[in-house]
């Protein structure tokens, strides 16, 4: 349904009326105690986020490796103990450092934290695969802190921006949706990792971007690819737009400078320490990007491996022809929405460049990790009332193409509560929809259904151990290109000008 | 309120994989005994420490949940299995606590129906349905108040019904469920005597008045009524203890369900009358050092090391099992001798609080979680006016609080708080807001002090008194701060409670 549709039959959310989260906020409303619904929200996705915490984490009690738990508190022990030279070379088997300085410098301040309260947990080299409760803790503690100082005040503040003019009951609903979204939760409260700093920064930029703070802006999405070089999957998106905007805006060539200072500066400060040697820099790049680790490791729903199932791409080329081969699927797919973008850099064209963009890259680009979903993940879940199917359907999938990494992280239970914990807040059970649509929802859903219940009830043939796995890569995959497709389509299709959202804020004033 | 249902299911299933106390063993342990020993070896069975002290329906229930548990893992039904907790055993059990609860959502749907559908109805059967307490007690600590407290508030409601005879019902055979429900008979008791066994004789008076009818002092004794009731209750406890009358264990029984072998505070003192008692001789102790007074050498360790022993003081006097005894059946006199006068419905809703309170905090041995005695019941009259308002708030904040040493592990802490804030910040502007009034204007400065002081409270516990004093040292001194302290809010509600409730004013 379009939005002035709903707008004639006076629903104040896309969403369904009777919308478990709809009617959360509405009963607020009746009762006067509105103010303490924001307030409501982040403790309530707090609480999910804590009772996630409280299981396994990647490779708990599984030496000698472990898993990325132990690589996160590997940094800060190495961090603390070290000198900055070091960082990017020690011992590099285990669990070397492999992100920008960012997570470096957060490690190591996170390490000096704990090792204040604890110094066995980071000690140099002893604490190797250290567990205990309280480590556990302190490492959950960290995810939660920096997403309450990050993550969760960009959302609130995306949301205020987008539907604060529009009464208070989409705002909300819009943030405890984004806040409660499960791929994140799960990876980041689960698994263990700290995409939200990286996601958050990555909001925060766009949030300065929809206020006209390009500078401010382009200075938090340094931030994030300083963090994870992940973000990159949004670079040619973010730099389509910004350039568009310096045609677009008066005083476009000074604007344009001020952009390049700023990163320039902001990369500089950040590499600082290791600008004293070209090797040292080298050395971290060589880090970041390893190009050595081949086309796809793992079995991740992206093209690669969805091809490999029928043509061996990695025996069929060598290294070097599958970097190009990835490279120029990846450009070329990404082109149309990326230009498209340049042309017509509008705010809500941004949220669906970021998608198509990061899209590509997931299903083109080299040594993708079924957990980089997240990226696409975050602007498709800011799009949650504009294109509430979509969305839905999206995460949704998201979440299944990463149950057989969940699985062996023993977090099966919370993987199926937190999804379906949103989905039914959201009631995407009773969005009205049309009967191609609803065919082709119910057709996802049998699939997914039955794909678990008979993963869990039937072991795959002898010849065949990874079964499971390659069918949900090629069902995730053939949703993901959809979406893809999709997403472009829409971003082309964009009833939306530059004026929209200041046509808004004059009809409520 | 479905919506609440399946939202509350899916965080306490969350929680499965959670911390849990003894008293998961202790059940798991219970489910063996009653799926594979016959009846008469129930209360004599002692393979576990955790030997079955729990009324004979309560028994009944474990066997009827025991049937269900081979679907998941039939090892945890061995009595000699000790501490065996699969992944599905724990599955199971935590199953069992959330689907039993389903008789609490049941009754909190019937309240609201019975209480009228009103706003304010809305906000407190949700409040009690997800009450922090039961979170913590329930499905952290592991235990099934959800399912009993749900007979409790079907009996009410019933009561307000007027269907007296049910409402006994209920409540005897809640007694036979959990005999710490005997805290709050005396009101039962009293309220059925007088508004069901004695019948109000219409006498015509001047102004008509209702109510003055409801309570006139003219009424007959209505011996059809009174055995009504009595044989009702007796069927429900024949039913009960029938079988082991027959077969002659009732001393055992007794014997299992009243341990008067324990101290009168238990390891953590529960923040009661004897908590402060307790803390005010810690401060004699320390005053007498000073001033060399001779002191009762062999009380002075005891304080805090003996788990389950007597406690004894150094310069206060000692308390022996019947001065509680006493001391709460006064307390508990006091508030039914009103009833007795004016048995309306309020004042029975009151008295069983002021009941429970009286147990509660002059009760021998008694333990923390019994706290929700009080706070359930009480929030069915939150909102009656500022005043009970003004003591909910003062209660439920301390109370709740008090139960938080049960998850004393540190992963558990932020499920804990950030859920009875969020409970704080949901239930009690509502609440206000129906009483049109704003919440600052509930609350007096000096307490809105206190309540401070319990946020401050527990970054001292939390944080502050490892980095003063280290790891591990002086271990008992938060925990003896905390029950201090939320004993001082749950004496002040106590007294306000009385107060009001003696005059008239509440």
């Amino acid at each position: 349904m379009t939005r002035s549709k709903m707008q004639q039959h006076g629903v104040d959310s896309p969403l369904a009326k009777n919308a478990p989260a709809n009617r959360w906020f509405q009963l607020l409303v009746q009762n006067q105690t509105f103010w303490t619904a924001p307030l409501v929200t982040v403790l309530f996705s707090l609480f999910v986020r804590w009772a996630v915490a409280l299981n396994p984490y990647s490779g708990f009690q599984t030496p000698p490796m472990f898993g990325d738990y132990e690589a996160q508190r590997h940094w800060m022990e190495l961090t603390i103990h070290l000198p900055i030279k070091k960082w990017y070379r020690y011992d590099l088997q285990w669990w070397g450092l492999d992100y920008p300085p960012l997570t470096a410098y957060h490690s190591w301040l996170c390490g000096i934290v704990g090792s204040w309260i604890n110094p066995a947990w980071f000690a140099l080299d002893e604490s190797r695969g250290y567990e205990s409760p309280d480590s556990k803790h302190f490492m959950r503690a960290t995810v939660v802190f920096w997403e309450s100082i990050i993550f969760i005040p960009a959302v609130l503040v995306f949301t205020q921006i987008c539907y604060g003019k529009q009464g208070h009951l989409k705002k909300n609903i819009a943030a405890l949706l984004i806040l409660l979204q499960p791929a994140l939760i799960i990876i980041d409260h689960g698994h263990f990792q700290f995409n939200n700093i990286m996601l958050g920064t990555t909001l925060w930029a766009v949030n300065c971007f929809m206020m006209q703070q390009y500078a401010l802006g382009s200075f938090f999405f340094c931030l994030s690819l300083g963090f994870k070089q992940m973000a990159l999957y949004y670079a040619p998106a973010v730099f389509a737009f910004l350039l568009g905007k310096c045609f677009k805006e008066p005083n476009g060539i000074a604007m344009f400078i001020r952009l390049g200072v700023t990163v320039v500066a902001t990369f500089g400060v950040l590499l600082s320490p290791f600008l004293t040697s070209v090797e040292d820099i080298l050395q971290v790049f060589h880090r970041v990007f390893p190009i050595a680790r081949g086309l796809y490791e793992d079995k991740v729903a992206n093209m690669w491996c969805a091809v490999n199932v029928v043509v061996k791409l990695r025996q069929l080329f060598d290294l070097q022809t599958t970097i190009r081969l990835s490279l120029v699927a990846t450009v070329l797919t990404m082109l149309p929405s990326v230009i498209h973008l340049g042309l017509n850099p509008t705010r809500k064209r941004l949220m669906y460049g970021l998608v198509c963009c990061s899209m590509s890259f997931f299903l083109f680009s080299f040594q993708v990790h079924e957990k980089s979903i997240l990226l696409p993940a975050l602007p498709v879940t800011l799009l949650i009332l504009e294109e509430p199917w979509a969305v839905n359907m999206f995460i949704n999938v998201a979440m299944f193409s990463m149950f057989p990494l969940l699985k062996r992280e023993d977090l099966v239970l919370p993987y199926f509560l937190v999804t379906i914990l949103w989905n039914y807040l959201a009631g995407f059970h009773t969005i009205s929809m049309s009967k191609v649509v609803k065919l082709l929802t119910s057709i996802c859903y049998t699939v997914i259904l039955v794909w678990h219940i008979a993963e869990s009830h039937i072991p795959p043939p002898q010849a065949l151990p990874d079964l499971y796995t390659v069918l949900n890569v090629l069902f995730s995959c053939g949703c993901y290109l959809l979406a893809f497709l999709y997403f472009n389509w829409r971003q082309i299709n964009l009833v939306d000008n530059a004026t929209e959202y200041t046509d808004h804020r004059k009809k409520h004033q | 309120m479905l919506n609440v249902l399946v939202v509350s299911s899916i965080l306490k299933l969350l929680l499965v994989g959670a911390y849990r106390s003894t008293d998961f063993e202790v059940h798991r342990n219970w489910l063996a005994i009653t799926y594979s020993l016959p009846i008469s070896e129930w209360y004599y069975e002692k393979t576990s420490e955790w030997t079955l002290d729990y009324p004979p329906f309560f028994a009944w229930f474990e066997r009827l949940l025991a049937t269900f548990a081979p679907l998941a893992d039939g090892k945890m039904l061995q009595v000699d299995n000790l501490n065996y907790a699969s992944e599905n055993t724990v599955l199971f059990q935590r199953l069992t606590v959330i689907v039993s609860e389903l008789v609490l959502y049941w009754a909190i749907l019937r309240y609201r129906r019975s209480f009228g559908s009103k706003y304010v109805n809305w906000v407190i059967a949700g409040s009690i349905f997800l009450h922090p307490g039961f979170l913590i007690v329930d499905h952290l600590h592991f235990q099934y108040n959800g399912f009993l407290y749900g007979i409790l508030l079907h009996s009410i409601v019933e009561m307000k019904k007027r269907r007296y005879l049910l409402s006994g019902f209920l409540f005897a055979a809640l007694l036979n469920f959990k005999h710490i429900y005997l805290y709050m008979a005396p009101a039962y008791f009293i309220y059925l005597l007088k508004a069901y066994c004695f019948q109000p004789i219409p006498t015509p008076t001047e102004n008509g008045h209702a109510d003055r009818q409801a309570y006139a002092n003219v009424s007959r004794f209505s011996l059809v009524n009174f055995i009504k009731l009595g044989a009702t209750v007796v069927v429900v406890f024949a039913i009960s203890l029938g079988p082991f009358v027959y077969m002659g264990q009732i001393p055992q029984l007794l014997s299992r369900l009243f341990p008067f072998t324990r101290g009168l505070c238990h390891a953590y003192w529960a923040p009661n009358f004897w908590a402060l008692y307790a803390g005010a001789d810690r401060v004699l102790i320390i005053i007498g050092k000073r001033l060399g007074w001779s002191l009762n050498q062999d009380a002075l360790g005891s304080m805090t090391r003996g788990f389950v022993g007597d406690t004894k003081f150094a310069v206060l006097p000692q308390i022996d099992a019947i001065h509680t005894l006493i001391i709460t059946v006064i307390a508990q006199l006091i508030p039914l001798q009103l009833l007795w006068r004016k048995p309306t419905f309020n004042n029975f809703l009151t008295s069983l609080v002021l009941c429970g309170f009286a147990s509660f905090l002059f009760g021998w041995h008694v333990h923390e979680k019994a706290i929700l005695l009080i706070l359930i019941p009480y929030s069915l009259m939150a909102a009656n006016t500022k005043a009970h308002l003004k003591i909910f708030i003062i209660l439920s904040a301390s109370g709740i609080y008090s139960l938080f040493p049960l998850l004393f592990h540190s992963a558990e802490t932020p499920i804990k708080t950030i859920f009875t804030l969020t409970w704080l910040l949901i239930v009690l502007p509502s609440l206000a807001r129906t009483l049109h009034t704003p919440l600052r204007a509930v609350l007096h400065p000096l307490e809105r002090l206190y309540l401070v002081g319990l946020v401050v409270l527990q970054i001292y516990t939390d944080v502050l008194h490892t980095v003063i004093f280290g790891t591990g040292k002086l271990e008992f001194l938060p925990l003896m701060m905390i029950s201090i302290y939320t004993a001082l809010g749950v004496c002040y509600g106590w007294v306000r409670l009385m107060a009001g409730y003696l005059n008239g004013t509440i």
